[in-house]
C-alpha cells in the first residue's frame, strides 16, 4: 500500500573471506542494501567478531577523488555525470600512483599559473608608470622644474636599430616604456621612460646598449599622451597573453579529461567498495555484514549471493516485527518512501519536515491534495496559475539534468500550484484579475468588491467559512490518521488516552458541534448542558485518567524501575490533566482558525488585482479603454502580484501544513533509508 | 525592556551581520584547503564560496598576491556597505574602525619604501598589490614608496594626521633601523582615535567595545612584548613605553610581570586560568623554542578573542556587538584563507599549516 512506507527486511550474512570481494562487488552493483554493523544487531558479537580494516582508508581514496573534481571544476565539467559507474570495471587503487599522476597535472597547470603570473608582473610595471604620468598630466610644471614629484625619468636617445629588440627585452625587468620615436640611418631614437628609483640598474642597461642622450624635443604633454596609449597597448596585449594562457590551461585539463574520468570513477567505486567493507565484520575465516532492504528486493539479492559465493554462505532474513518480538522493542528500521515520481516534490515536502516513522503513513500523497486546494484557494487567478506553471515547466525543462535537486523539485511544484490556481481560477472568474467568464463556483471579485450577483456564496463571511470548513476536515483528516498509525504500530494507550487519539478527537468534534450550534442560535444559545456533559465534560474527566495510566503501565513494563504514587503524585496528575484540557481547547481552536489565512490571502490576492484595476482605469480618465500606461499598470501588478502572493501562498500552505496537519499524527522519528550505491549520495 | 532607539538602530544591521556570519567558512573548507597538495587546489576549494573571487582572479592572473587584493578591497567595501547602515556615534565608530585598513595600507607603503631606500631592495614586483582607493584621506602611496627620505613621506601625507606621527617618530629610524617605532605609533593612534569615539557610544555600547577592543589590546600588547623582548632585546621601560594603551584585563602591572617571567605564554596562560576557565584545555599544549612560542601565544590569542565574540553573539541582539563580532570573524576568516594559501604557495606539510590556523 502506498501509503504506509515501504516493507522491510534485515539481511544477517555470512561469506567466506575469500568470496568477500566479489559479495561487496556485488552489493555494490546492487545498491540496495541499508548496512548496519553487525555489533548494532548482536549484541554479545564483539566477544569475538573484530572489525575488517579497509586495506586503504576511504578518507584517502575521497580526498584524492576530490582532487580531480578540483580540476573539473576549472573546465566547470561535473564529474557526478561522468558516466554510469560500471562495477566490472572496478580495479584496485594505488592511491600514491594516483597522487603521483595528479601532481603531474597539477605541476603542469602551476606552470601555466606562474606564465599568467609572470605576465600580471609585466601589467603591474607598466601600470605604475601609467600611474606616475597621470601625475605628470596634472603636475607638468613640477616634472618640468625637477620638483618632488617627478618620480619618472624621461630620455630620448638613439641605439643601433639592429639592438632594438634586444633592448626593449632588457628593459623588460624594469618598470619602463619605450617608445621608437623615429629612424637616423643605422640608428633608431627612442623614448625610454622609467622610474627615478630604478636609476642605477636603467644607467647600467643604457650603457650596455651604447646608449646616445638627446636633447628632449616637442611638446612633454603630446609626449605624455603617446606613451599611455602606448602602455595602454602594451597592457590590453598583455591581458590577451594572460587570457590565452588561461584558457591554455583549461585546454591542459580537459585534454586529460577521459583520463581523469577513468581516475575518478575507479577511485569512487573503490570509496563505496571499502565503504562497504567497513560495515563488516570478521572470524578467523569469514567475514559477516548485516542490513537492511526493501522486502521485494531479497529474492535477487539472496539469488546473487548465492550464485556468486556458490551456496558457500549464510543469509539470515527477519522481519521487523520479528525482532521487535525477540528484542521487546522497536528495531531502528530505515525508511524507504514509495511514491510515484510525480510525487517528488510533496514528498521533498515531508521529508524536509522529517522521515516517517517505520510502518506508519506516509503522508505525501495527502499533503500533495491539501497543499494544492490550499494554494490554490490563496492563490485563484486562472491567468497568474497559467504564468507559474509555464515558469515551472521551461524550468524543469532547463534544469532537466539536475532532475533531483531541490531547485528541480521546486519548479515541478510550480507547475502543480499553477494548475491548481487554473482550476480554482476557473471556480472564481478570475483571469489576470479580470473577469473574463463566468464563475463556476462563486464570484470572489465581486463578494470583495460587493456586488456579488450570483454563485453559492455571496460575502466574505461565506469564504471565511468555507476556510474553517476546510480546516475542520484537515485536522479531522490528521487525527483519523493518528489513528490508523496508532493501531499499525499497535499503541494502544496513545489511540485512547492522547490529545490527538479518541478522547481528543471525541473533545474536537464536540467542541465543533458546540461552536457551530452556538453560531446557529445568534450567539445566544449553547446546547443542551446534558448533551454539553456528554460531549465535553465526559471525556474531559475520562482524560484524567490519563496521569495515573501512565504510571500503571510504566510501573508494569518497568518493574525495576517504579514510579511511586505520593500525595504530590496526585497533585501532578491535576496539574497534568489542566495543562492537557487548555492544550486541547486552545489548541484545537487556533489550529482551526489558523485556516482563516487561506481566506485572508486570497482576499489579499483579490483586493490587490482590484486595486490595480482601478489605478489602470485612473489612468485613462475613467473612460475605459487601454493607453499604454494603464497597459503597463496591470502587466506590472500582475508581475508584482504572481511574484509576492504565489510566495506567501506557498508558504502559506506549507505553514499549514507543517503546523496543523502533521502535528497531528505525523512522528517524524525515523531514519531515510540509504543504501550504499553507484549512483545517489551514498 | 528593548528600547525602541536601540531596535531602530540595530534591528536591520544585526538581521544583516548575523545572516553574513553565517555565510563565514566553516572549519571543514578550511581543513580542506590545508589537505590539498598544490596551491591551484587549494585556491579550487574556494569554488561556490563568498571566497570565490579569489579563485577567479588566480585563475585569470596566477596571482596568489593580486588575489589577496582582491579580497581586500571586497572587505573594505563591505565596511563602507555597513556605515550606509548606520548613523550618529555609532557610524563614526565604525568609520574609526575602517581606519585600521588605511593604517594598514599605510604601513604596506612605508614598508616598500623602508625595503627600497633602507635595504636597497628591488620593490617592482611588489609595488602593484598596494590598495590605491581613498578610505578616510589620500595617502598617496604611489608617492611615498617613490620619494627618497622620511621627510619626503611626511610631506606626501600633509594634511592628514598620519604626517605629524611619522614626523615624531622619524628620529628612531635612524638609531634602530627598523620601523616598529612608527608602527607602533601608528597602532597606538589608531586605537587612540577608536577609543575617542568609543567614549560618544550610549553605556551599553561603551561597556561592549571596551570589553572587545580592550581584549584585542592585550592580545595586541602581549604580542609586541614577546618580540621586543625576545627578539629585539629591549629593556623593560622601553618596552612597556611601546605598549598600546586601554587593554582590558592587562594593566602596567600585568606587563611587568609579563616581563619579567621567564616564560613569555605564561601571562596568557595564567589570564586564560583566571578568566578563560572554559578555554583552559588549550593549556596543556607546551612549547619549548621562542618560534613555537609566539605561533602557540599566537593560537591562545585568537581563541581568546573568539571567545569574546562567542560570548557577544550568544548575548543581546541589539547592541554593538555583532557589529564587532562580525569584524573579528571575518578578520580572522581571511588571515586564517590567506594563510593556507601562503603555506601551500611555499609547499608547506599539513600539520605545518593547521598549526599555525
Amino acid at each position: 500500500m502506498m501509503m504506509f512506507t515501504t516493507k522491510m527486511c534485515q539481511l544477517a550474512a555470512v561469506v567466506l573471506e575469500q568470496d568477500a570481494d566479489n559479495v561487496t562487488k556485488e552489493l555494490l552493483k546492487q545498491g540496495v542494501l541499508h548496512f548496519v554493523k553487525v555489533t548494532e544487531v548482536a549484541d554479545d558479537s564483539g566477544n569475538y567478531l573484530a572489525n575488517v580494516l579497509p586495506k586503504i582508508p576511504q578518507s584517502k581514496i575521497a580526498d584524492t577523488r576530490k582532487r580531480i573534481d578540483s580540476f573539473f571544476n576549472i573546465v566547470e565539467h561535473n564529474p557526478v555525470d561522468v558516466k554510469d559507474l560500471d562495477v566490472s570495471k572496478l580495479s584496485p587503487v594505488d592511491i600514491e600512483e594516483c597522487n603521483n599522476e595528479l601532481d603531474l597535472v597539477a605541476s603542469g597547470l602551476q606552470k601555466m599559473r606562474d606564465k599568467q603570473k609572470s605576465i600580471q608582473q609585466e601589467i603591474h610595471k607598466l601600470e605604475e608608470i601609467k600611474r606616475q604620468l597621470a601625475l605628470f598630466d596634472t603636475l607638468d610644471e613640477n616634472i618640468e622644474s625637477g620638483k618632488k614629484y617627478a618620480y619618472l625619468s624621461i630620455l630620448t636617445g638613439k641605439i643601433l636599430s639592429s639592438k632594438e629588440e634586444e633592448f626593449i627585452s632588457s628593459f623588460q625587468s624594469v618598470p619602463s616604456v619605450q617608445i621608437k620615436l623615429g629612424q637616423q640611418g643605422d640608428f633608431i631614437t627612442i623614448l625610454l621612460i622609467t622610474m627615478r628609483r630604478d636609476s642605477l640598474r636603467v644607467e647600467k642597461l643604457l650603457q650596455k646598449f651604447e646608449w646616445e642622450e638627446m636633447e628632449m624635443a616637442g611638446n612633454i604633454d603630446n609626449l605624455g599622451i603617446n606613451a599611455k596609449s602606448e602602455i595602454d597597448e602594451k597592457i590590453a596585449d598583455l591581458k590577451i597573453r594572460q587570457d590565452e594562457t588561461a584558457r591554455e590551461a583549461k585546454e591542459y585539463v580537459f585534454s586529460r579529461k577521459e583520463f581523469l574520468e577513468n581516475m575518478w570513477s575507479n577511485l569512487r567505486m573503490n570509496e563505496l567498495f571499502y565503504k562497504i567493507q567497513s560495515f563488516y565484520s570478521k572470524t578467523s575465516r569469514t567475514m559477516l555484514f548485516s542490513g537492511w532492504l526493501p522486502a521485494s528486493k531479497k529474492d535477487s539479492l539472496e539469488s546473487s549471493i548465492m550464485k556468486i559465493t556458490e551456496k558457500r554462505c549464510y543469509l539470515e532474513w527477519s522481519d521487523p516485527q520479528e525482532i521487535k518480538k525477540i528484542n521487546k522493542k522497536d528495531p531502528d528500521v530505515p525508511v524507504k518512501m514509495k511514491n510515484p515520481g510525480f510525487l517528488s516534490p510533496f514528498e521533498m515536502m515531508v521529508k524536509n519536515y522529517a522521515i516517517p516513522q517505520y510502518g506508519t503513513i506516509d503522508p505525501t500523497p495527502i499533503v500533495a491534495v491539501a497543499y494544492l486546494i490550499m494554494f490554490g484557494l490563496m492563490f485563484g487567478d486562472a491567468g497568474h496559475g497559467f504564468v507559474f506553471a509555464i515558469i515551472g515547466l521551461v524550468g524543469t525543462f532547463i534544469t532537466r539534468k539536475e532532475s533531483g535537486s531541490g531547485a528541480n523539485k521546486i519548479l515541478q511544484l510550480m507547475i502543480w500550484c499553477g494548475l491548481s490556481s487554473v482550476i480554482t481560477g476557473i471556480l472564481f472568474g478570475s483571469y489576470f484579475g479580470q473577469r473574463w467568464f463566468k464563475p463556476v463556483w462563486f464570484d470572489y471579485h465581486g463578494i470583495i468588491a460587493g456586488h456579488a450577483e450570483s454563485g453559492l456564496i455571496t460575502d466574505i463571511s461565506g469564504i471565511l467559512l468555507i476556510t474553517i470548513y476546510f480546516g475542520i476536515s484537515v485536522i479531522g483528516l490528521g487525527l483519523v490518521l493518528n489513528w490508523i498509525n496508532c493501531i499499525s504500530k499497535g499503541n494502544w494507550f496513545k489511540l485512547f488516552m492522547d490529545k490527538g487519539g479518541l478522547l481528543g478527537g471525541w473533545m474536537y468534534g464536540a467542541g465543533t458541534y458546540a461552536a457551530f450550534y452556538f453560531v446557529r442560535h445568534d450567539y445566544r444559545t449553547l446546547p443542551e448542558s446534558n448533551t454539553l456533559f456528554f460531549l465535553i465534560g465526559l471525556p474531559a474527566i475520562l482524560f484524567m485518567l490519563k496521569p495515573p495510566l501512565e504510571v500503571y503501565l510504566h510501573n508494569k513494563q518497568h518493574p525495576g524501575n517504579p514510579r511511586k504514587f505520593t500525595i504530590f503524585s496526585l497533585m501532578n496528575f491535576l496539574m497534568d490533566w489542566l495543562v492537557e484540557m487548555l492544550e486541547i481547547f486552545s489548541g484545537y481552536l487556533a489550529n482551526t482558525l489558523s485556516f482563516m489565512r487561506v481566506a485572508g490571502l486570497g482576499i489579499a490576492h483579490v483586493s490587490l488585482m482590484m486595486a490595480f484595476d482601478q489605478i489602470s482605469k485612473m489612468v485613462t480618465g475613467g473612460e475605459g479603454g487601454f493607453n499604454i500606461w494603464s497597459i503597463l499598470i496591470l502587466v506590472a501588478g500582475n508581475v508584482l502580484v504572481i511574484g509576492l502572493e504565489g510566495l506567501s501562498a506557498g508558504i502559506q500552505a506549507l505553514r499549514l501544513n507543517y503546523y496543523e496537519f502533521f502535528s497531528k499524527y505525523f512522528s517524524g522519528t525515523g531514519k531515510a533509508y540509504a543504501p550504499i550505491a553507484l549512483k545517489g549520495n551514498s | 525592556m528593548i528600547g525602541q532607539g536601540r531596535l531602530k538602530k540595530y534591528a536591520f544591521i544585526n538581521a544583516k551581520l548575523r545572516g553574513r556570519i553565517g555565510n563565514i567558512l566553516s572549519d571543514d573548507v578550511l581543513t580542506n584547503m590545508s589537505k590539498t597538495r598544490s596551491l591551484g587546489e587549494a585556491v579550487r576549494v574556494l569554488h561556490d564560496t563568498p571566497f570565490q573571487i579569489l579563485e577567479e582572479v588566480y585563475n585569470r592572473t596566477g596571482d596568489l598576491k593580486l588575489a589577496e587584493l582582491e579580497l581586500y578591497k571586497k572587505e573594505i567595501e563591505l565596511y563602507h556597505e555597513i556605515e550606509r547602515y548606520l548613523s550618529g556615534e555609532v557610524l563614526d565608530f565604525v568609520k574609526a574602525l575602517t581606519g585600521r585598513y588605511e593604517i594598514e595600507n599605510l604601513k604596506a607603503a612605508i614598508r616598500l619604501w623602508f625595503d627600497r631606500v633602507i635595504r636597497k631592495r628591488n620593490i617592482d614586483s611588489l609595488t602593484g598589490y598596494l590598495f590605491r582607493e581613498k578610505i578616510h584621506y589620500d595617502l598617496h602611496v604611489d608617492q611615498i614608496i617613490n620619494v627618497d627620505s622620511i621627510d619626503g613621506i611626511v610631506d606626501v601625507l600633509s594634511g592628514t594626521p598620519y604626517a605629524q606621527i611619522i614626523k615624531n617618530n622619524s628620529s628612531q629610524l635612524d638609531v634602530s633601523r627598523n620601523l616598529f617605532p612608527i608602527e607602533i605609533a601608528l597602532d597606538r593612534y589608531f586605537y587612540k582615535q577608536l577609543y575617542d569615539k568609543m567614549k560618544k557610544l550610549d553605556k551599553m555600547d561603551f561597556d561592549i567595545t571596551k570589553r572587545m577592543l580592550g581584549v584585542e589590546i592585550d592580545m595586541e600588547n602581549i604580542s609586541w612584548l614577546v618580540r621586543f623582548r625576545d627578539f629585539y632585546k629591549m629593556t623593560m621601560d622601553q618596552t612597556l613605553s611601546n605598549m598600546i594603551p586601554y587593554g582590558h584585563h592587562l594593566d602596567r602591572k600585568a606587563l611587568e610581570d609579563a616581563f619579567n617571567t621567564g616564560d613569555s605564554t605564561e601571562i596568557l596562560r595564567s589570564l586564560i586560568s583566571k578568566k578563560y576557565t572554559a578555554l583552559s584545555s588549550m593549556l596543556a599544549v607546551q612549547s619549548a623554542d621562542n618560534q613555537s612560542k609566539l605561533v602557540l601565544l599566537g593560537r591562545l590569542l585568537d581563541q581568546v578573542i573568539l571567545y569574546e565574540v562567542k560570548k557577544v553573539k550568544g548575548g543581546y541582539p541589539f547592541n554593538i556587538g555583532i557589529v564587532l563580532a562580525y569584524f573579528v570573524l571575518k578578520k580572522n576568516e581571511l588571515r586564517k584563507v590567506m594563510t593556507i594559501l601562503n603555506a601551500k604557495y611555499y609547499n608547506l606539510e599539513e600539520d605545518r599549516i593547521k598549526s599555525v590556523i
